[in-house]
């Protein structure tokens, strides 16, 4: 019997992402005073603590920061996966995210290869993982 | 604005350490309890001699309870402290301190761990779920984001800084070798480090800090008392602790090829003991390696090499036991073992037999009297930072 994945649990301050997921957009929160963007959300602005935040759709294009290869899941609903490769991307918009980059083997991966978000409907809640701008995009 | 310093106002008159292992016949209590009375005999004092006491543990027990009952310390002042893996050092700072305000004449910190028998044999890492938008990694796979991120930015090949990982390793393993207290005591092949089952990225089994349970402890009184407990005291020359903006995982800004926590620690402790060249005034260092990427970056961290060079340090053997500056003599918490809470307090009971002439097959001689510890808490891109820098002299 295979073991599933748990998934994520929506809190009021990250339903409009989980949301903008399940319509295959991005969306990271902007600061309405001086144009931050920001991610995970939070409710003041990183830069200038204002509240007034809004939800902007990001391009969905971003580089590898640095990365790592999954070998020893922490949790076993992964374990059939491994290896499989992590990577920090941070967005052209600026913020990061910690992210599954499909689509490639873990010896090609690379610090500063572009890669373009991608949305996995499998789950119940439909995740965002990054992929290689240069390849097709994995068949769901 | 800033710190002060404590330079010269405490002093460490008796340390004890018990060996770091799977101690599955001993509990919490047995531990505490033998770190304790060696820490205290060797100062020559009893428990009803000391004042106030600091226990740091992060899981194996809460509040003072945890020590006063199975050392029978009724009505002390007893403290319980948590800073991540910084556990054991934050309690002897805090002991430090509470003598050096005049508060106490004598002060214990002891910290202590027991991983083996805790449910999971080791730390609890996330399980998933949660609100899913923040990152969510295994203790090694965070660690590991620092090899690519140096690798890349000093133009390293990636197998050749596996090699530096595996020299990490290595020679912590040698020097582990020759330590009758550490967890694991056998040279290890590089062969069989670099080929060893892979955790994540590039690190292998033998890339990571062993699982372990233990206990160490220290005393501490004021600096001008110091020779009324022993011929050998160490004199506290620093005390530093940092906390960062802990956003590195989600804002821009952090470039995971170093701590600026440590950095600024560092900065701060050297300032306090009056030090200008780490790598020529230290005669040994205890570092955080709590897998080999962290070793490697915290020598540039610290001071100890350039910017962007420790790598070729590591492989000419600049840190090795009988190097320019040793690293890690004890076997670190590689080959020592990292019982979370007493870890740090294990680094300094190093110190203290280095600098007092007492580590047998592994003592260096190369007639330096400053040593230093440093202790890290949390990942890189959030975490906190300790260092001390202790001698045998009262300038």
């Amino acid at each position: 019997m295979s073991i599933p994945k748990p998934g994520p649990t929506p809190v009021p301050m990250s339903k409009p992402f989980w949301s903008a997921t399940a319509q295959g957009q991005l969306v990271v929160q902007r600061c309405q005073g001086c144009g931050t963007h920001q991610h995970y959300p939070r409710v003041v602005c990183r830069h200038c603590w204002l509240t007034e935040l809004d939800w902007v759709t990001c391009s969905g294009d971003g580089r590898v920061w640095t990365y790592t290869v999954v070998h020893r899941p922490g949790h076993p609903a992964w374990e059939p996966e491994v290896p499989y490769v992590l990577a920090l991307v941070e967005l052209d918009e600026g913020p990061r995210l910690m992210t599954n980059i499909v689509n490639i083997a873990p010896a090609e991966m690379r610090v500063g290869l572009a890669v373009r978000a991608v949305f996995d409907d499998t789950a119940d809640t439909s995740l965002v993982h990054f992929a290689p701008v240069d390849r097709p995009l994995p068949t769901p | 604005m800033g710190s002060n310093g404590i330079r010269d106002r405490v002093a460490i008159v008796g340390m004890g350490c018990t060996p770091f292992t799977e101690h599955w016949r001993k509990s919490t209590d047995d531990l505490v309890l033998e770190a304790s009375t060696a820490a205290a005999t060797s100062a020559g004092l009893g428990y009803a001699e000391l004042d106030a006491f600091w226990l740091g543990t992060l899981d194996s027990g809460v509040s003072g309870l945890t020590l006063s009952k199975p050392l029978k310390l009724d009505y002390k002042p007893v403290s319980r402290l948590e800073n991540m893996c910084a556990t054991g050092s934050d309690a002897f700072r805090n002991a430090c301190y509470a003598v050096a305000s005049g508060a106490f004449d004598t002060a214990m910190a002891i910290g202590v761990e027991k991983l083996k028998d805790s449910g999971i044999s080791g730390l609890a890492t996330g399980g998933g779920g949660g609100d899913g938008t923040a990152a969510e990694l295994s203790a090694p796979a965070m660690f590991s984001l620092l090899s690519p991120a140096y690798a890349h930015k000093y133009g390293v090949a990636e197998p050749e800084l596996k090699e530096v990982l595996t020299r990490i390793a290595w020679k912590n393993h040698k020097n582990g070798a020759l330590n009758p207290l550490a967890q694991f005591r056998k040279e290890v092949p590089k062969e069989t480090i670099a080929n060893s089952p892979r955790v994540a990225g590039a690190l292998g089994v033998f890339d990571c800090s062993g699982v372990a349970d233990g206990a160490a402890a220290a005393i501490i009184v004021r600096a001008e008392d110091a020779y009324e407990y022993t011929d050998q005291p160490l004199f506290v020359k620093a005390l530093s602790l940092t906390a960062g903006p802990a956003t590195g995982a989600s804002d821009p800004g952090y470039d995971y090829t170093s701590f600026p926590e440590v950095v600024h620690c560092a900065t701060d402790a050297y300032q306090q003991a009056g030090i200008r060249d780490p790598r020529e005034q230290l005669g040994l260092a205890e570092v955080h390696d709590c897998f080999t990427p962290t070793e490697l970056v915290l020598m540039e961290d610290l001071g100890f090499a350039e910017r962007g060079l420790a790598w070729k340090d590591v492989l000419a053997g600049a840190f090795d036991l009988d190097g320019v500056l040793p690293v890690n003599p004890d076997g670190g918490l590689k080959s020592f073992g990292h019982p979370i809470g007493a870890s740090g307090l294990r680094m300094l009971f190093e110190c203290w037999l280095q600098l007092r002439g007492q580590a047998d097959q592994r003592q260096i001689d190369n007639g330096r009297d400053l040593a230093l510890t440093h202790n890290l808490g949390g990942q890189p891109g959030a975490c906190v930072s300790f260092i001390s820098v202790v001698g045998t002299t009262r300038d």
